[in-house]
């Protein structure tokens, strides 16, 4: 009988997050922005993401203890992160600014200058103390079985019973996401705003010129569903 | 190094990255007070700095700066290295 399992990662998931976080990036294209960006190969990346991931700095959407892992019978389906946002008053963008800075090569600083202009046309801030959901990702054997659903759902109860005073909680993905899209909004969360990049060179960055914000009110959506239960 | 001179030293070099040319940097100045601090600015913002002073920061050092006053204490302690 096969069970789905939920529960925290560990730095022995750090390949399956590496790989959660590349594919999270792709959106289901063939564009990945650390390539795009930095000019760097697929081995590199995954070099770069494993240390930055290694180094535990919480609260980001590098840090392993943001992720939570669904398992089968031992083997690894899926994997969601999420965090507080300015947890420790410091912003996740600079948490991993930070990261970025120290790992990577001197030499990528030059192209990555380039492409700002392209890459801050579709940024979205994080609101200090929500939640916010970062990368996820299902092996393909396991898709259509909802995981990322189930992954959404543990990690808002475990995030609310840690903070419980926090009752809003986003999620920033790209239009081509559609998979995503229909998950979230299975999930009670609601599009609040879009961002289009003015710029269309932003195209050869990343993966899309559409990037969508939603956000679930979580007391509201457990409101709603005790009176349909009553 | 006085703060003020670091101040005068880094304004420029906030004001050319986060590309706003009249951005006032305050001890108090953090991410949150200003658009577009995304991560690639972040980045970039710290790679200038320690160009600017030769100085090469650690990771945990970075990770406990959380307005642009520690950020001043930090270099402040590193030229005196």
């Amino acid at each position: 009988m096969s069970t789905i399992t939920i529960r925290k990662a560990t730095l022995k998931d750090i390949p399956f997050l590496t790989k959660t976080i590349i594919e999270a990036e792709k959106s289901g294209t063939s564009t990945l922005s650390y390539s795009t960006i930095f000019g760097l190969n697929l081995n590199e990346i995954e070099q770069l993401i494993s240390e930055m991931l290694l180094e535990e700095v919480d609260d980001c959407e590098l840090s392993i203890s943001s992720f939570l892992i669904a398992e089968e019978n031992g083997v690894t389906a899926a994997s969601l992160s999420g965090w507080l946002e300015n947890a420790s008053e410091i912003p996740s963008s600079v948490l991993k600014g930070n990261l970025l800075n120290y790992y990577l090569p001197r030499e990528c600083f030059i192209k990555a200058a380039e492409s700002a202009k392209y890459t801050k046309a579709l940024h979205i801030d994080y609101i200090p103390n929500t939640f916010q959901i970062g990368a996820g990702y299902v092996e393909e054997s396991f898709r259509g079985r909802q995981l990322l659903g189930l992954l959404t759902e543990e990690l808002i109860k475990g995030l609310t019973a840690q903070f419980p005073s926090i009752n809003e909680i986003y999620a920033q993905i790209f239009d081509c996401n559609t998979p995503s899209l229909k998950t979230y909004e299975r999930a009670g969360f609601e599009i609040v705003s879009t961002k289009i990049s003015k710029e269309n060179d932003t195209i050869n960055y990343l993966p899309s010129l559409k990037k969508i914000l939603l956000k679930k009110d979580i007391k509201k959506s457990e409101q709603k569903i005790n009176n349909l239960n009553k | 190094m006085e703060r003020t001179t670091i101040t005068e030293k880094i304004t420029p070099v906030f004001r050319k990255v986060l590309n706003e040319a009249s951005l006032e940097i305050t001890d108090q100045l953090s991410a949150s007070d200003v658009d577009n601090w995304d991560s690639l600015s972040h980045m970039l913002l710290i790679s200038e700095i320690e160009s600017a002073f030769n100085i090469k920061f650690k990771l945990k050092e970075l990770n406990k700066m959380k307005n642009v006053g520690d950020l001043i204490s930090i270099i402040s302690t590193k030229l005196e290295e």
